[in-house]
């Protein structure tokens, strides 16, 4: 509750200043502003104190004279909040006769302020002689308009998701922008080329390559002539088999590459342990490690998982580690300063700060799972689209290789785009930040 | 504020204020490609608790050297630092400890980006376990909103201006209720009018919390618009030359630097710094 005003009050001359200030009333006589600044009662009240909740009859409007206040709002579309400060009156629904408050309004620490009832600064407003009268009744015109209830129609607008509506906008930028009748151009431009080169040049060295109608052909039929076409269930078991692999390898290579970056980065130690030894295996290509692991890993299940794990590690390890050098050094230090611990630092500060260097390395990382894998599912491994291109390969069903390859591209691009996702998605402070800066 | 604390802090040295810092006969050189560079020679300065000591010098001088120590960033060689008579580095202990007590505020600004402001301001109690996050919060709000920056505390600091975002990290440092303020030429990248605005803004602070304030700068108008003393140090190594004495009552205002004994002083301390500017750069002294 209010509290009683104690010794260090406002002086009529301070009441009267901010009266003025934050009304906007400046038309009015000078004798009923002065009157209005006295009829202003003081109201003290205590830091997280409620000064009105939402939907309380409003009779008083307010000037916040010390502290300031937090106006919250729940509506069923949005949720708001508004800080007022110093020298700013808010609690405008009291000009409109017997409304319900539309904010909760708290008290943010020790809070002074200014009351006055609403129905009294209306009768003083109306009995000004001077100009000022009409702009008055003007603001007290629209409080109330405001506060009609809308028409329900209305309200179901503004409660479809703006989140959709942004999208669909977004959309219709893009179909207007050159973008995507460029990319329909490159893509007509690389079947065009291989049409010709293949059903009608007939150029030597494409003598056995199949053109595009008779992948398409094949691709879309019902009873393909090699046995894989989009209605027949190996096709999809091929794929499914290929993307457990991936998913497999790319999530063990980052549950171990981002750790093992992180601590690369930020303790010398380890780095001076590890680090000689990491770019001496980095290099090694992912074929040479094809011998050993077949040798040395059970089944053939567990070669082609470690083969597409590995190149994806390094990638991520690698990444990482970058990612933490990057990090501005007073960031750590600022962190100490305010008593952050050795973890808190790491935790709040390393981690996070890595974390675009650490979905770049993903994003190789993806790209590079993807191409282990097919490596390693040509030399062992049952099923998997790498599996399917070497074996049409030795039984000469030309077709299906390329079917299987664009397929490889469109599922590796898909993956790659979630990878991507779930970084913008993670990173918003980042893009808030490019996107203000008007560096995107 | 009260006016008993405006008096107090208006020329510092009371006791009943934290923040005394004694810098005894400190020592610090570091290895430069091989040779010792001294950077820090026999330096001693006595700051009293409540006071905006500015300190000037050339480039390189080791005024930041010097901050760091007492910071806790690298230890001494010689002497020793006391705060409020505490020791933090010295005899047997060449490193100050890294404490909340004295917050550095740095050259580029050190503001997390990928917290929110209210976030940012919200960490250090939070982290010490100080307050629980509710009441940190709660904190937190109430000194943005002093700070005139409602309204930011959900947006992260890239989204604000360069002057606003030095804003929010002095208020994310009073949020551990310093003894000391340590800040490293923090206005530099600025343009003027953002300076003006920020400085006056920096006193309404230090009026309001009495801090002390150990502050290195390159703009002489800076330090004595702000300063108490203001600390002109030789070239490296780095020792107080002279110590300027700003006789302009606080509170003050911009009107301040229009004044003759402004005037004055300026000419006093500008003669004193270009001494050592000059060589400094016959050292061939690169900046920073």
């Amino acid at each position: 509750m209010p509290q009683a005003a104690p010794s260090n009050a406002l002086t009529l001359l301070d009441a009267k200043a901010l009266v003025a200030a934050a009304l906007p009333f400046g038309g009015l006589t000078e004798a009923t502003q002065t009157a209005l600044a006295e009829s202003f009662e003081q109201a003290h009240y205590a830091s997280g104190e409620t000064i009105y909740a939402a939907g309380a009859l409003s009779d008083d409007l307010f000037i916040v004279a010390r502290g300031a206040v937090r106006l919250q709002r729940k509506d069923v579309a949005l949720e708001s909040e508004t800080i007022v400060s110093r020298g700013s009156a808010f609690g405008w629904t009291a000009l409109a006769e017997g409304a319900a408050r539309r904010n909760r309004a708290i008290a943010i620490g020790a809070t002074v302020l200014l009351r006055l009832r609403g129905a009294k600064l209306v009768d003083l407003a109306a009995n000004d002689p001077g100009p000022g009268r009409i702009s008055c009744d003007d603001v007290i015109a629209a409080i109330r308009a405001i506060q009609q209830p809308p028409p329900a129609r209305k309200t179901a607008k503004t409660a479809t998701p703006w989140r959709l509506q942004l999208k669909l906008f977004q959309a219709g930028e893009w179909l207007r922008s050159p973008k995507p009748y460029l990319m329909l151009l490159g893509y007509a431009a690389l079947f065009g080329f291989w049409h010709l080169a293949v059903e009608v040049l007939r150029l030597p060295r494409f003598a056995e390559m199949p053109g595009p109608s008779d992948v398409f052909r094949e691709w879309i039929s019902d009873n393909p002539i090699y046995g894989v076409s989009l209605h027949t269930s190996v096709y999809y078991h091929h794929i499914l088999i290929s993307l457990r692999r991936v998913a497999l390898a790319f999530i063990f290579a980052t549950a171990l590459g981002v750790p093992t970056g992180l601590l690369l980065g930020w303790s010398k130690t380890f780095r001076d342990y590890v680090f000689p030894l990491f770019e001496m295996l980095r290099p090694i290509p992912i074929l040479a490690w094809v011998p050993l692991s077949i040798i040395m890993l059970p089944g053939s299940e567990l070669p082609v998982l470690f083969l597409t794990f590995l190149a994806s590690f390094f990638a991520t390890a690698l990444n990482t580690m970058l990612g933490v050098k990057s990090i501005d050094p007073s960031l750590a230090l600022a962190a100490q300063c305010l008593g952050a611990s050795r973890w808190q630092v790491f935790r709040h500060v390393i981690a996070p700060g890595a974390l675009p260097f650490i979905f770049t390395g993903l994003q190789i990382s993806i790209g590079v799972s993807w191409f282990s894998l097919v490596a390693a599912e040509m030399v062992s491994g049952q099923f998997g689209l790498g599996y399917l291109i070497n074996t049409s390969y030795t039984m000469v069903q030309y077709p299906t290789i390329v079917i299987a390859m664009i397929t490889l591209g469109a599922v590796g691009a898909v993956t790659s785009v979630a990878v991507r996702l779930a970084g913008s998605w993670l990173m918003d402070w980042r893009g808030r930040h490019l996107a203000t800066s008007g560096a995107r | 504020m009260n006016a008993q604390l405006r008096q107090t802090v208006q020329r510092g040295g009371q006791t009943s204020l934290r923040g005394a810092i004694e810098i005894v006969d400190v020592v610090k050189s570091y290895d430069q490609g091989g040779a010792s560079v001294q950077a820090v020679d026999h330096c001693s300065l006595s700051i009293p608790a409540g006071e905006i000591c500015m300190i000037v010098g050339p480039s390189g001088c080791g005024k930041t050297t010097l901050l760091n120590a007492i910071a806790g960033f690298h230890g001494i060689d010689g002497g020793a630092i006391t705060l409020d008579g505490r020791t933090l580095c010295g005899q047997g202990r060449p490193k100050a400890e890294i404490g909340a007590d004295r917050i550095v505020v740095f050259q580029n600004g050190a503001l997390f980006p990928w917290k929110t402001n209210l976030d940012n301001v919200a960490f250090g109690p939070i982290v010490q376990k100080r307050l629980t996050k509710a009441e940190a919060y709660e904190k937190a709000r109430e000194l943005m909103a002093e700070a005139g920056l409602s309204g930011h505390e959900r947006a992260y600091p890239g989204e604000l201006s360069s002057g606003l975002q030095r804003r929010v990290e002095i208020v994310r440092a009073l949020m551990n209720d310093p003894a000391v303020l340590l800040l490293d030429e923090p206005y530099r990248a600025l343009d003027a009018l953002t300076k003006s605005v920020m400085h006056e803004a920096l006193l309404e602070t230090y009026y309001r919390t009495g801090v002390t304030i150990f502050f290195i700068t390159h703009d002489l108008e800076e330090a004595i618009f702000l300063g108490h003393r203001v600390v002109a140090m030789t070239s490296r190594p780095c020792r107080p030359k002279r110590i300027f004495e700003i006789d302009i009552p606080h509170p003050r205002s911009y009107d301040a630097l229009t004044s003759t004994r402004f005037r004055e002083l300026a000419a006093e301390i500008s003669a004193c710094v270009d001494e050592e500017a000059i060589k400094s750069f016959a050292l061939g002294e690169r900046e920073g």
